[in-house]
């Protein structure tokens, strides 16, 4: 995804408000991490999707399996092609599989 | 008639908070925001408030200040005074400046709500009449010798204005910042309006020497010539689309959508709903926080049988359109 021209970054934030994966530039790869990510998190709790236009760039967030995934774009950026690589890759991003654990040793 | 109200303190969060605990009160009351006092005489200019809430301590212009230019400008309005700096002398200060209510911080927003509406309920003591001519009644108040304040709105324009009466004799009126009779003539315009009436008249000062039937005469001839007649802005952003009156900003909207994307938009509704500053103020920060800079319009799916798009303002605008709509076409009409 970060190929399609002005794609600048990607965030992937759990439904707890955790960094689970970052693609940035180097000055806010730093700062994400420090920042309260909760209070937006729970703002979005019943949203599927959302394109939003700033002054100097846009914001693209779609909920997954996971959590919330952020894309960071500059104001041009194809929104058709970057959402089309969002339904084509978000479904094969799916939580690990828990082992069964202790469940195991009981019967169903 | 909703009525205004006016936050004003120098804390971001402490207003943010307030409104968001106010939402509840939505039917009630509208909140503005103002962050310190010279903002609020501002916006004084621009509305009609029924009441002010004021922090003490602000850069600028402070809320005793803002106190007194109320009190010289607009003795209507009820002031409401809260600090985190409370003294006896501030107190004294405050009642002494005229406010109605000082109350200090830390204070329980349920408690303030209260002491907002028992002040809002003086408002309309008197009364409300719902779709009304205000040329007839106000005669009426003129024969019957009344001493009274009326807040009243227009039921086209949604446009507030304010009629000062003693003894039945029309003082002053009040439409955002005109005064006097050009403001009577623009209220005497209003075929159908909404109005509350309050017992008393705090004003003293006279502004209006005509008759009121000479006056409404002179309505009558300005309607027929026109000389009132408001151009409505075409598009948005001829003006500061979220510095406009709700109503105007609205059809602005609707024609801006109609213009650029056509009878396809799949346009449902436009309104206002503070419900979603709360998510507006957090999507703005992280785009702030992202170095994008201001949150212009976002597009909302909730996998509902409507989408959303949100116009960030005082009030959060919002649209609401069928899932279907040509989404980009729309955010790029919004956008330019």
């Amino acid at each position: 995804m970060l190929n399609i021209d002005g794609v600048k970054g990607l965030i992937l934030l759990s439904f707890s408000g955790d960094i689970i994966f970052k693609e940035l530039n180097p000055i806010l790869h730093e700062t994400v991490e420090n920042r309260d990510w909760r209070g937006l998190i729970e703002s979005l709790a019943d949203i599927r999707e959302t394109d939003l236009i700033f002054e100097k760039g846009r914001l693209y967030i779609r909920r997954t399996d996971l959590g919330f995934l952020f894309v960071l774009m500059g104001p041009f950026v194809p929104m058709a092609m970057m959402r089309l690589q969002c339904d084509i890759l978000l479904p094969s991003l799916k939580p690990a599989k828990a082992s069964k654990g202790i469940r195991r040793f009981f019967k169903k | 008639m909703i009525k205004n109200v006016l936050l004003v303190d120098d804390e971001h969060e402490m207003l943010l908070a307030l409104k968001e605990g106010f939402t509840r009160y939505r039917d009630s009351f509208a909140v503005h925001l103002a962050s310190d006092g010279l903002q609020a005489v501002e916006k004084l200019k621009k509305s009609v408030f029924s009441l002010v809430v004021t922090d003490l301590k602000m850069p600028g212009m402070d809320g005793l200040e803002l106190l007194a230019h109320i009190m010289e400008y607009y003795p209507d309005i009820p002031v409401i005074i809260i600090t985190a700096y409370s003294t006896p002398e501030m107190e004294h200060l405050a009642r002494e400046g005229g406010a109605v209510g000082y109350i200090a911080k830390p204070f329980l927003i349920e408690d303030l709500a209260r002491r907002i509406m028992a002040t809002l309920r003086r408002e309309s003591e008197g009364g409300t009449l719902h779709n009304v001519s205000s040329g007839m009644f106000l005669q009426l108040i003129e024969m019957e010798q009344k001493t009274c304040t009326i807040r009243l709105e227009d039921k086209f324009s949604g446009k507030k204005g304010i009629l000062f009466f003693h003894e039945g004799e029309l003082l002053d009126a009040r439409v955002n910042d005109l005064q006097g009779e050009d403001a009577a003539c623009e209220i005497f315009a209003w075929e159908q309006v909404n109005l509350a009436i309050q017992n008393g008249c705090a004003l003293r000062e006279k502004r209006i020497h005509s008759e009121m039937q000479h006056l409404i005469l002179e309505t009558a001839r300005r309607k027929d010539e026109n000389i009132n007649a408001e151009v409505s802005p075409s598009v948005l952003e001829e003006v500061k689309p979220f510095e406009l009156d709700p109503p105007t900003l609205i059809n602005s909207i609707r024609d801006k959508i109609q213009q650029n994307v056509g009878p396809a938009s799949g346009l449902e509704d436009v309104y206002q709903d503070q419900s979603w500053d709360r998510l507006v103020f957090q999507l703005s920060g992280a785009g702030e926080f992202l170095t994008i800079g201001k949150m212009m319009l976002g597009y909302i799916d909730k996998g509902q049988t409507s989408d959303f798009i949100l116009l960030p303002g005082e009030n959060t605008t919002v649209i609401s359109v069928n899932p279907k709509c040509p989404r980009d076409k729309l955010l790029q009409a919004l956008s330019d």
